[in-house]
């Protein structure tokens, strides 16, 4: 009878002899076994959000999938097979995990109305209104069609755009075709990713 | 070098007295490291030869060494072994030519002598500069770019001088060499996706991880050379068998067991 490798692994180490393959009593590692505390974590690799350069990052995250266990961030390391950093990075990348897993990091949108001393939360759909009608009265007030020769140029000069190195092509194709389309020219998106 | 084979067996040496479920392991394993270091001496020092790298026209003088190899295992290893090794001691030379050219030919992790005499052969052949003749050597980024084995074990290292980070490297099971592989990626069916990679850590074992794949429910053992410099990874692997037995009693399969059949 042809037996498997994984058939003959399992015969030898779950059966009652409880030895390897080569013979091996399992009896003190199965022992030392029972007393381990194991913890999973996933590795994700991802961008440091900091500047231009894009370095890749490996995120390390706690957590064993179960559904009432929250992921949590317990390290961050350059990514070694990352071509641009290869596995450095700066003091500031270098710290990231502190930067997601902080107190004061913001996880909501904030306002400060005119005048105002403290910032306000808001949620997000507010947020998306409160831009949206800012910019259609922004633009309405201060769009330029024609210069003082009387060219057409169609340009708003009040509003620019910084984008951030993580946002992918598909982002940034979004938000030229977005920003082009109200005349902004100030435009930057650090596209590198 | 030698000095490969030192570093092995000193870290055993060094292990052993701390070691608590894996002691028999390391205690065989170190006889064995140096059993294998005498076979690679062997073949070193023998005058106006070098390797072909093609086993049939080798394995006349690689066979010179077994009987001492057979007579340490024979000695120091589980009575199954001890058995098998007082057969081959007086086994005609044709069968054990047979044996070997089998695993030559299909290499198997389940073939302990044959495995453990090839493996300090092929080192000297990979530090002569020749190269395994073989008529099918798998190839992929999975497999030993040198002779398309198995890998046994990963190790993390610096390779950058001012990265804090390890590149990784995978450590085949037929001929110890080691080779470039990618961090998040299983290292049996090339998995990337990060939910499907499970890292398994425990604090009795900080430098030592099992790499898991919840796609092909397999695992290798992974050595963190940035925390433990000193550390060996095909031996610091079996000092870590308990890993080994949490890893299979959660259903992962291991990619290519060592030399104790973990």
């Amino acid at each position: 009878m042809e037996v498997s490798r994984r058939t003959f692994i399992k015969t030898t180490l779950i059966g009652g002899a409880g030895v390897t393959v080569f013979g091996f009593s399992l009896a003190p590692v199965y022992a030392q076994t029972q007393g381990l505390k194991i913890a999973r974590t996933t590795e994700t690799r991802s961008t440091c959000p900091y500047c231009s350069v894009s370095c890749g990052v490996i995120i390390h995250t706690l957590g064993d999938k179960a559904k009432n266990a929250i992921p949590q961030v317990v390290h961050v390391e350059g990514d070694p097979d990352h071509p641009i950093n290869r596995g450095t990075l700066c003091p500031k990348g270098a710290s990231l995990q502190q930067d997601i897993v902080n107190e004061r990091r913001l996880l909501k949108p904030q306002v400060r109305r005119p005048g105002a001393t403290d910032w306000e939360d808001i949620s997000w759909d507010a947020c998306v209104d409160e831009i949206a009608r800012w910019t259609k009265k922004t633009r309405d007030a201060t769009f330029i069609d024609k210069d003082k020769n009387g060219y057409t140029v169609n340009r708003l000069e009040t509003i620019g755009w910084i984008g951030g190195c993580t946002d992918t092509n598909e982002l940034n194709f979004l938000a030229v075709k977005t920003m082009r389309s109200m005349g902004v020219c100030y435009f930057e998106t650090q596209a590198r990713v | 070098m030698s000095e490969w084979w030192d570093k092995q067996i000193q870290r055993a040496d060094q292990l052993i007295p701390s070691a608590n479920g894996s002691k028999d392991l390391l205690k065989f394993y170190a006889h064995l490291l140096r059993a294998q270091k005498d076979i690679y001496e062997f073949l070193r020092s023998r005058k106006d030869w070098l390797p072909s790298g093609d086993l049939e026209s080798d394995l006349p003088v690689l066979l010179d060494a077994l009987p001492g190899f057979l007579k340490v295992i024979q000695s120091y290893g589980p009575e199954s072994l001890a058995a098998e090794a007082h057969d081959l001691l007086d086994a005609d030379l044709q069968v054990i030519t047979q044996k070997v050219m089998s695993y030559w030919l299909n290499p198997s992790d389940i073939q302990f002598f044959e495995k453990a005499l090839i493996q300090p052969y092929l080192r000297w052949v990979a530090e002569s500069g020749a190269r395994p003749v073989r008529q099918e050597v798998s190839a992929g980024e999975r497999y030993c770019p040198f002779c398309g084995g198995s890998p046994q074990v990963s190790f993390l290292q610096n390779k950058e001088t001012t990265a804090e980070s390890g590149n990784r490297d995978l450590i085949c099971g037929t001929c110890l060499s080691s080779w470039e592989f990618r961090r998040v990626v299983c290292a049996n069916c090339g998995e990337e996706r990060p939910a499907k990679l499970g890292y398994f850590h425990s604090p009795e074992f900080d430098h030592v991880r099992i790499e898991a794949c919840d796609t092909c429910k397999h695992y290798i053992k992974g050595v963190d050379l940035t925390r433990v410099g000193f550390a060996a990874p095909i031996v610091d692997e079996i000092d870590s068998a308990p890993l080994d037995l949490w890893a299979r009693e959660h259903g992962y399969t291991k990619i290519e067991l060592n030399l104790v059949g973990l």
